[in-house]
């Protein structure tokens, strides 16, 4: 039955899909399908990734990417599809040559699993668009990346969505995050941006932000929807881990914008943002349990290998070998050793994973770190809190401390690496150097444009190999300017300190701050019951701020947009218009109070335009027929995006928002505006806009006779205020003689 | 079904499902992700290893006895190093070796020796019930048959575990069949691999009606074991001590503490436990929940304390749930009886180690992942098994019957081979 149900929603999202489609649903029903994405688009892990894709790092001596099928493997997922971008071939050869993942091999956990090869993406919005015209999904899939560590199971959260999908085609999509509580935690430490979620109780999201510590303004904007409903959460105490349980439709909507690159920021964004339009409902699964987390930088990077270390993620622990051909052993003081590893008398090892045939000698010191596969650690070396890939080659009396050392590494004797360093593929560091630690070192072989770098011997000592790891140096200038700063400058190291950056966290929350003209925005937002409202975390400032929107962009933008159409004399049409006022309307992340205003703003622009003697000189009456009925779709541009639902309140404020536009009309005398005024909303009753009990409420509103001007123009529309209420009472009179006949 | 209940996490029983139409390495590799990943634990092992290793008698290509020993003991070395903490693996494994071997004396010694032997067996069949020392059929030597017909596998009955012990202990009308052992009883020579083949399927479907029954031939003794009036203390009641209770309450009125994990984050440990506290109110038998850490003071008050052992060693010493030591110290201090609840399945032929007993688990366990300050600043050691020493046991109730320390070394004798006691599966040569 709801394969049925399934395939009429994929119909609907996509009616150009071939008929068969629902048969091979129908098929495939039972068979969990999983999209991996294994291309970031980012480069936090540069300079490592100039030579290894991020999927490939070993977390733990284990390659990221096996992690991630693990999870795959423990959730029953049988078809896999994974797409690459950079480094593509890498990732393939290692998959084909793996004995477990290998879709040669007999004993993969999966039905299939194949590479989609796509030559032009730049973004993750590429790979799903790519992947809606491939017609490869039949039903709900599971979206993640190839960087994800998790030991969740997902049947709970696949039931709830497959449940809401029944009940409601669209519900399309329902994000599995994990919940890490309000005191403050490594994982949060941890990441820079930070997103929040805009969440009924029921899991249903409303608005998703992001805020991070560069930027300019410490506030988001919490759309009117979000705040006017009765109960909802702000969380901001969220791990995204990037597991999307989704619907074939979801690829459709990222067909639909084309511009849309990240999956979070512009997708759920713009979906959210548009769900009065799209109709679309997307759902959270809060855990608060289990692991679930992305390598998503570097300093996630360390959080989850100390996850991993103090078995948070169990059971994808060393000891437990998942991977092939490991032979990890805990023994004391939780530490785990490969096969081989033999730590002489003298030796300290402690809470640290050490892989097989690595070489201590005595005198070592190590804690908390990783060490791979055939590394040599020299006589009283220190390591703390460090993780060293295989081959490593680390010299006698040296420290090493919160740094990366990549393959292949050569540390001379004596050296100092200071917190931070991130050494990367076959470097070679000379005795007796001391890296400064400011700025942070990132000694790479290669430079930005994958080129061999020439050797800094002041850096790397007389016989080193290898020269500080500069950025591409492009758009580093307007770093300063007003522009927010970019976030993605913090991730690239692995312990980001804001300190210097003087950053003020007073406050980082706003609500949607009402119109301009509304001097004094409706209470509603400080007067809020604070039994329904929670807020989490950090969102402890949560009053309205009417200064923040001072130069309103959208407001004159769509103004200018909706007069051009209502004065162009070529077209009947003002679908265009629309179409373009929605636009920007996603562009600017505009209320709809700010929408309603700009509309009314508007059409009292041109009505008072055509009053006019250049334009005509029409009389009121006239001149508000002429703008509401003259273009096609205007009428219901207004009933629908205007005013909104089919309520009295908010007729009411549309009209509210007529009346002080019409005030604030240049040129236009208060007399005038008072009698266009009437004019236009005796208009928009006769076409069905406004009903009478819209108007009534308008009337009654203390708000629309707050100042003089004000009053003086609503008094002119004393006279149909009356006509209405008398033809109310005639029709009330008239029933009642109905009644007592 | 509506698809809504569609569950696509892997489990033994799909895998299980699907093991016909799968190849046996495909089988293997999938079970051995299964132990490591944890979706397979527990008593769920035994049950696997028998249909695994049933596959590899069944599917991989062999042309002498020998052949198929060293594949079934490769199979089960991987199958054991892949879960060093499941120790019952090694015992399906030893037993699955020892019937072939059986099997396979059996064959060469078919042609020498006549009907002669054969009524001699008989013999020694119905004889077996008044010595206390049986004579194990498997015992290298001179006895290589089985007895003939009677025995066949069509009159075995499983549910109704006969041995010496119950002969004395439950007063039920006794036959003379033997089934302390349960490999398979053939008086037909089998003269090929084919034949060979099948008697040893044969004897792994045995293998795994055992595993499968041995809760229900313990839960037999309840109302021997269970006085009325009797204080039980039941610490984290495992399936077979949740059945061993619901029978005792069927015929008994006794009170039943019991000891359940305070661990708020565990939602499904709670249900179970819930679930059997009902059964045994329904029943008229009074739970009192205590927590893990008051047992002593409620000691004095206890008469019994039962346990449903992981593992059973060789020196008598258990492997239980973790915390469950505790318990058997603060019983051995007041003198209350101790009783292990476990299948022979369940005795393991080796001599405990310290790896197993350290194994850790889910730090999650016990601090939930949530709490940023404690994950921080805690170091969370979850051992998930504790070792109990033989001396803190007292008694050791098995699908054979209740049996003392002393007489543990003569059902492993029983049970495995020596050739295959030797073998340790975890040791890297």
């Amino acid at each position: 039955m709801s394969s049925k149900q399934g395939a009429k929603g994929g119909a609907a999202a996509a009616k150009a899909k071939k008929p068969t489609k629902a048969g091979a649903e129908e098929k495939r029903e039972d068979v969990l399908q999983a999209v991996v994405i294994a291309d970031s688009f980012q480069d936090r892990f540069k300079p490592f990734t100039l030579e290894k894709p991020r999927c490939l790092l070993p977390l733990a001596g284990v390659p990221i990417i096996e992690y991630t099928l693990e999870f795959l493997a423990h959730n029953g997922v049988q078809e896999v599809f994974i797409y690459c971008g950079a480094h593509s071939e890498e990732i393939e050869t290692y998959i084909h040559e793996s004995t477990r993942w290998s879709p040669r091999s007999v004993v993969s956990p999966f039905s299939s699993l194949e590479f989609i090869r796509v030559s032009d993406a730049n973004s993750v919005g590429d790979f799903l668009r790519d992947l809606d015209k491939r017609s490869l999904i039949g039903g709900d899939f599971v979206l993640v990346y190839g960087d994800l560590v998790a030991n969740i199971q997902l049947d709970e959260a696949l039931a709830k969505h497959r449940a809401r999908r029944e009940a409601n085609r669209d519900a399309c999509m329902t994000m599995v995050l994990r919940s890490i509580g309000v005191e403050p935690h490594r994982a949060s430490q941890s990441r820079v941006i930070t997103p929040v979620f805009a969440v009924e109780p029921d899991g249903r999201c409303w608005q998703y932000e992001e805020i991070h510590p560069l930027q300019k303004e410490h506030k988001t904007l919490w759309d009117q929807n979000v705040v006017e409903l009765p109960d909802f959460e702000l969380r901001s105490d969220l791990i995204d881990c990037g597991i999307d349980i989704c619907t074939p439709e979801v690829l459709a909507l990222w067909s639909e914008s084309f511009d849309y690159e990240l999956p979070r920021r512009n997708f759920l964004h713009g979906v959210l943002k548009d769900h009065e339009l799209n109709g679309k409902m997307i759902y959270t699964e809060i855990l608060d349990r289990g692991y679930a987390a992305r390598v998503s930088s570097l300093p996630m990077y360390n959080c989850i290998s100390k996850d991993i270390l103090e078995r948070w993620t169990f059971p994808f622990v060393p000891d437990n070998n998942l991977a092939h051909g490991q032979t990890f052993k805990r023994i004391r003081e939780g530490s785990c050793f490969e096969d081989n590893v033999p730590i002489p008398r003298g030796a300290t090892v402690t809470k640290s994973v050490i892989g097989r045939n690595s070489k201590v000698e005595e005198g070592v010191k190590i804690s908390r770190s990783i060490i791979g596969r055939r590394c040599k650690i020299g006589k009283n070396v220190k390591i703390e809190d460090s993780y060293i890939w295989d081959d490593a080659t680390i010299g006698d009396d040296t420290s090493i401390v919160q740094s990366v050392l990549a393959n292949n590494v050569v540390i001379g004797k004596g050296c100092q690496i200071p917190a931070g360093s991130l050494i990367s593929f076959s470097v070679s560091i000379g005795d007796s150097t001391q890296l400064p630690p400011d700025p942070v070192p990132r000694i790479s072989l290669l430079t930005y444009e994958k080129t061999l770098a020439t050797t800094n011997p002041t850096l790397v000592g007389q016989s080193g190999k290898g020269a500080l790891f500069l950025e591409e140096q492009d758009d580093e200038d307007d770093s300063d300017s007003e522009a927010d700063r970019n976030p993605a400058s913090l991730e690239k190291t692995m312990f980001y300190n804001l300190a210097h950056l003087n950053l003020s966290t007073d406050s980082i929350s706003t609500l949607a701050s009402h119109d301009s003209y509304d001097s004094d925005a409706d209470n509603s937002f400080g007067s809020l019951p604070d039994s329904s409202r929670n807020v989490r975390e950090r969102l402890s400032s949560f009053a309205s701020d009417d200064s923040g929107l001072s130069p309103d962009a959208f407001h004159s933008d769509a103004v200018h947009g909706l007069l051009d159409a209502l004065r162009a004399d070529d077209s009947e049409d003002f679908d265009s218009a629309k179409l373009e006022f929605m636009g920007l309307r996603l562009a600017n992340n505009a209320s709809d109070s700010s929408m309603r205003r700009a509309i009314a703003v508007a059409f009292a622009r041109r009505a008072a335009e055509l009053l006019s003697p250049e334009h005509g000189g029409l009389e009121p009456t006239k001149s508000a027929e002429k703008t509401f009925t003259s273009k096609r779709g205007a009428i219901k541009f207004i009933r629908e995006v205007g005013v909104g639902r089919d309520e009295t309140n908010l007729q009411a404020e549309f009209a509210l928002a007529l009346q002080k536009a019409l005030l604030g009309v240049r040129g236009l005398e208060v007399g005038r505006a008072g009698a266009l005024l009437a004019a236009m909303l005796q208009q928009l009753y006769n076409l069905d806009v406004l009903e009478e009990d819209g108007i009534l409420a308008w009337w009654g509103d203390s708000r629309a006779g707050e100042n003089e001007g004000l009053t003086k123009v609503k008094e002119k529309c004393r006279v149909l205020v009356e006509w209405l209420e008398n033809a109310d009472e005639e029709e009330s009179e008239e029933d009642e003689d109905e009644d007592s006949d | 079904m509506a698809p809504s209940q569609t569950i696509y996490a892997p489990s033994m029983d799909k895998l299980v499902k699907s093991l016909k139409g799968q190849t046996l390495e495909t089988s293997i590799e999938a079970f051995i992700h299964l132990l490591k990943r944890r979706q397979v634990k527990g008593d769920e092992c035994a049950d696997a290893t028998a249909h695994i290793l049933r596959q590899v008698v069944a599917k991989s290509k062999w042309n002498d006895v020998d052949q198929l020993l060293s594949k079934v003991q490769a199979v089960g070395t991987r199958l054991a190093r892949a879960a060093p903490h499941e120790p019952v693996i090694g015992n399906i494994v030893r037993r699955v070796m020892g019937l072939i071997r059986d099997e396979a004396s059996e064959d060469r010694n078919a042609d020498d020796l006549g009907s002669e032997a054969a009524s001699d067996i008989q013999s020694l069949a119905t004889a077996i019930a008044p010595h206390t020392q049986a004579a194990p059929p498997q015992r290298p030597g001179p006895i290589p048959f089985r007895p003939p017909p009677l025995t066949s596998v069509a009159s075995f009955h499983v549910a109704k575990p006969k041995s010496m012990f119950n002969l004395l202990s439950v007063a039920e009308t006794a036959e003379s069949s033997i089934t302390a052992a349960s490999t398979p009883l053939s008086q037909a020579a089998p003269t090929s691999v084919h034949a060979l083949r099948s008697e040893v399927l044969d004897g792994i479907e045995e293998i795994m009606d055992e595993i499968s029954q041995a809760d229900d031939q313990i839960a037999g003794f309840a109302d021997v074991q269970i006085c009325p009036g009797d204080y039980v203390l039941a610490y984290l009641p495992s399936r077979t001590v949740e059945r061993f209770l619901v029978k005792a309450a069927a015929k008994r009125k006794f009170t039943v503490f019991l000891v359940s994990l305070e661990d708020p984050y565990t939602t499904t440990g709670e249900a179970s436990h819930a679930a059997l506290r009902k059964k045994l109110s329904s029943s008229g038998v009074k739970t009192i929940s205590i927590a893990s850490n008051g047992l002593m003071a409620y000691m004095t008050r206890i008469s019994k304390v039962i346990f449903g052992a992981k593992i059973v060693y060789q020196n008598g010493g258990l492997l239980v749930d973790s915390g469950a030591s505790v318990a058997a110290q603060a019983a051995k201090a007041h003198s209350k009886p101790v009783i292990a609840l476990g299948g022979v399945y369940k005795f393991c032929p080796e001599d405990p180690s310290d790896e197993i007993a350290g194994e850790a688990g889910d730090s999650s366990t016990y601090v939930s992942y949530a709490d940023g300050l404690k994950v921080d600043a805690l170091e969370v050691e979850n051992t998930v098994a504790d070792y109990v020493p033989p001396e803190l046991v007292d008694l050791y109730l098995t699908n054979l019957g209740p049996q003392t320390r002393h007489h543990l070394a003569a059902i492993m004798a029983d049970h495995y081979k020596a050739e295959d006691v030797g073998y340790s599966f975890l040791s890297n040569e």
